[in-house]
């Protein structure tokens, strides 16, 4: 099933913008929120395709809404692919838990939507091969 | 310590002890002598004048006071033993041997615990860990004395000082040194060695190839970084094969030093990461904007575009070397080797390089053979390496001129070559090129730059057990060039070690998983 839904957390208005605007345009259906907290209650309600995730947020970190989604003895969210977006490079105890939890880890600074959009098109590809 | 501190006449106890008991001995007799005679004489037994009572009396009292006195010397012996063993334990000067515990006539009386006693407890007033009590035979007390007053004064000294045995275990180590006494009451050096340069590595390197030899690492930390109380130390190593002290350890405590820096560096990395904020937004605005403006813009306006693009790519590169530069220095960058292609590598950056050269003017031409063998790197790092040396190439040349990179193998390595025909450098110039923040007198004022690009990427090629260099020509340009691993000659180390990232897709620094490699 290739990736339709996506949740993006972000805080950042400038750049939660940008992916919006072009993943909208790119025929993706997207929903937006700016923090910690609501990005888990959102998450957990509405089966999304797919999550970007960003690391720094109020309320509530990225690692942690990834490891309360996921860490536990179920996956809460088993149809969801995540993608980690940021632009502080993790520590490599962060780095172990989110190679267990996430699909994709990116720098953002060193994606563009363009290339953001290539990244989706690949988790699909990877998704349909396996 | 209390042993040193006794007056200086221990030695002077003995001869005044021993001159006043036989004084004593002889008076007793004397007085025993005269009680006698005079009961004698009193009971009418002899007359007073009777030589023969006078005779059985002298007689008796010299065999009564040579019994006494052989009796006293050998009830005093002991004492007389553990006190000569106490004037060498003090350090007073005295023509007398120590008295030594293994005689056969002290493991015959059973004194010899006790003298052991003494002396084990002279050297752990001494010590601050006793670790090593004196094994030597024949004279253990004079070495105990030695070792107290150097001892002594290593204790006071700040830097840790560290004696290994020949089985690594701690034979010395004084205050100041980080040990602790771990769960098996052994003592354990507290250094935390960065990647694979540890003193076991170099222990085992001289035990097989070396017969003297010295070492030093700089920032060794003893603690993690978070850990209260954290110290930094120079750690100079000397190495004598077959001596009793095989290893000795200098540790020089430099945490006043490198916490200011260490602190810098925090700044720094932070600084680095929020400047990315914006970075993010500018690439993605500009790719956004040049696409949905496509058929609007003119040519010019395209180039403007481009020209954008390309700066915002250089300020990301820089980014990325300032953050690596802080890992680096700090002993925080990894490496995740992983067998790669030259070819593959480059073409992570090959649209930006080929951006940046056509909008500065320059013929930028990449070939490599086909037949190269793959290498052992990682490629987000190399590819900032190459990324580097490029953008140098078209700093350091002049419009319209031509810049070539190619590559080799040569011997076990691949070797990446980037040559410009540009204004080339002087050699005195050459030899400082890879020094942090080392700008040349002449590119200070005609070139803009920091310093760090090639600082760095010598750094992260030399991580990779690569090497990087330069060739160069006045007014003729200069040919860098970058050298990596064959995989094939170091893939037996790889594999026995991290695998944690089979399976991954590099992206950048990021990464996308594979999941028809992880199913579960």
């Amino acid at each position: 099933m290739a990736i339709h839904t996506i949740l993006c957390i972000e805080d950042d208005r400038f750049i939660g913008e940008m992916y919006v605007r072009s993943l909208k345009k790119a025929g993706y259906e997207v929903d937006w929120v700016v923090d910690g907290n609501d990005g888990l209650i959102t998450a957990r309600n509405k089966p999304y395709d797919l999550i970007l995730l960003d690391v720094m947020l109020p309320e509530r970190r990225g690692t942690e809404i990834l490891a309360a989604l996921r860490g536990g003895a179920e996956d809460l969210i088993p149809n969801t692919k995540v993608i980690v977006l940021t632009n502080f490079e993790q520590d490599d105890e962060s780095r172990v838990t989110m190679q267990k939890h996430a699909d994709a880890y990116l720098i953002k600074a060193e994606i563009t939507p363009k290339k953001l959009i290539e990244v989706i098109a690949q988790l699909d590809a990877i998704a349909a091969k396996s | 310590m209390a042993v040193n501190q006794m007056p200086k006449q221990i030695r002077d106890f003995w001869p005044q002890f021993k001159t006043g008991a036989m004084l004593r001995i002889f008076g007793l007799h004397i007085v025993l002598a005269a009680l006698l005679s005079i009961g004698l004489i009193a009971s009418g037994a002899f007359d007073i004048t009777s030589i023969i009572m006078w005779l059985i009396i002298a007689l008796s009292a010299i065999i009564s006071s040579t019994i006494s006195l052989a009796v006293f010397a050998y009830a005093s012996r002991p004492a007389k033993d553990l006190l000569s063993a106490v004037i060498h334990i003090s350090g007073e000067p005295t023509d007398s041997t120590p008295p030594n515990p293994n005689d056969a006539r002290f493991e015959k009386n059973g004194l010899k615990t006790a003298l052991q006693t003494l002396y084990e407890l002279s050297s752990k007033t001494t010590e601050s860990r006793p670790i090593d009590t004196p094994t030597s035979p024949n004279s253990p007390a004079p070495i105990a004395s030695a070792r107290s007053a150097v001892e002594t004064a290593l204790n006071a000294i700040a830097s840790g000082f560290v004696i290994l045995h020949h089985d690594r275990s701690i034979a010395y180590s004084n205050k100041s040194a980080p040990v602790h006494i771990n769960a098996d009451s052994v003592p354990v050096l507290n250094l935390l060695f960065n990647g694979t340069d540890t003193l076991d590595a170099w222990l085992d390197d001289c035990e097989q190839h070396a017969v003297h030899a010295e070492h030093i690492w700089t920032r060794i930390p003893d603690r993690l970084p978070d850990e209260e109380g954290r110290r930094l130390y120079d750690v100079l190593a000397s190495y004598d094969k077959g001596a009793e002290n095989e290893t000795i350890l200098t540790l020089v405590d430099r945490t006043a030093t490198y916490e200011v820096s260490e602190q810098e560096l925090d700044f720094i990395a932070f600084a680095a990461h929020e400047l990315r904020g914006p970075i993010t937004v500018i690439r993605g605005y500009l790719d956004v904007l040049e696409e949905e403006l496509g058929d609007v813009l003119q040519d010019d306006q395209h180039e403007l575009f481009r020209r954008l693009t390309v700066s915002a790519n250089r300020l990301s590169g820089y980014i990325n070397n300032i953050l690596n530069t802080s890992r680096y220095d700090r002993r925080h960058l990894k490496v995740h080797l992983a067998e790669d292609t030259i070819a593959n590598i480059y073409d992570t950056i090959r649209d930006d390089m080929a951006l940046r050269a056509s909008s500065q003017n320059r013929l930028l031409s990449v070939s490599f053979p086909s037949d190269l063998p793959t290498v052992a790197a990682d490629r987000a790092s190399v590819s900032e390496v190459l990324g580097n040396l490029i953008d140098n190439a078209i700093k350091y040349s002049n419009e319209g001129g031509a810049i070539n990179v190619t590559a080799s193998a040569r011997g076990d390595f691949v070797e990446v070559a980037v040559e410009d025909h540009g204004i080339g450098m002087p050699g005195n110039v050459v030899s400082n090129l890879f020094q942090k923040f080392y700008r040349s007198h002449r590119s200070r004022e005609t070139v803009a730059g920091t310093g760090i690009g090639l600082y760095i990427s010598k750094g992260i090629i030399e991580s990779h057990g690569g090497t990087i260099s330069v060739r160069s020509e006045e007014g003729k340009g200069s040919t860098f060039t970058a050298s990596l691993p064959i995989y094939a000659t170091v893939a037996d180390k790889l594999n026995s070690g991290d695998n944690s990232n089979e399976g991954l897709i590099e992206h950048g620094n990021g990464w996308i998983k594979n999941h028809s490699m992880y199913r579960s």
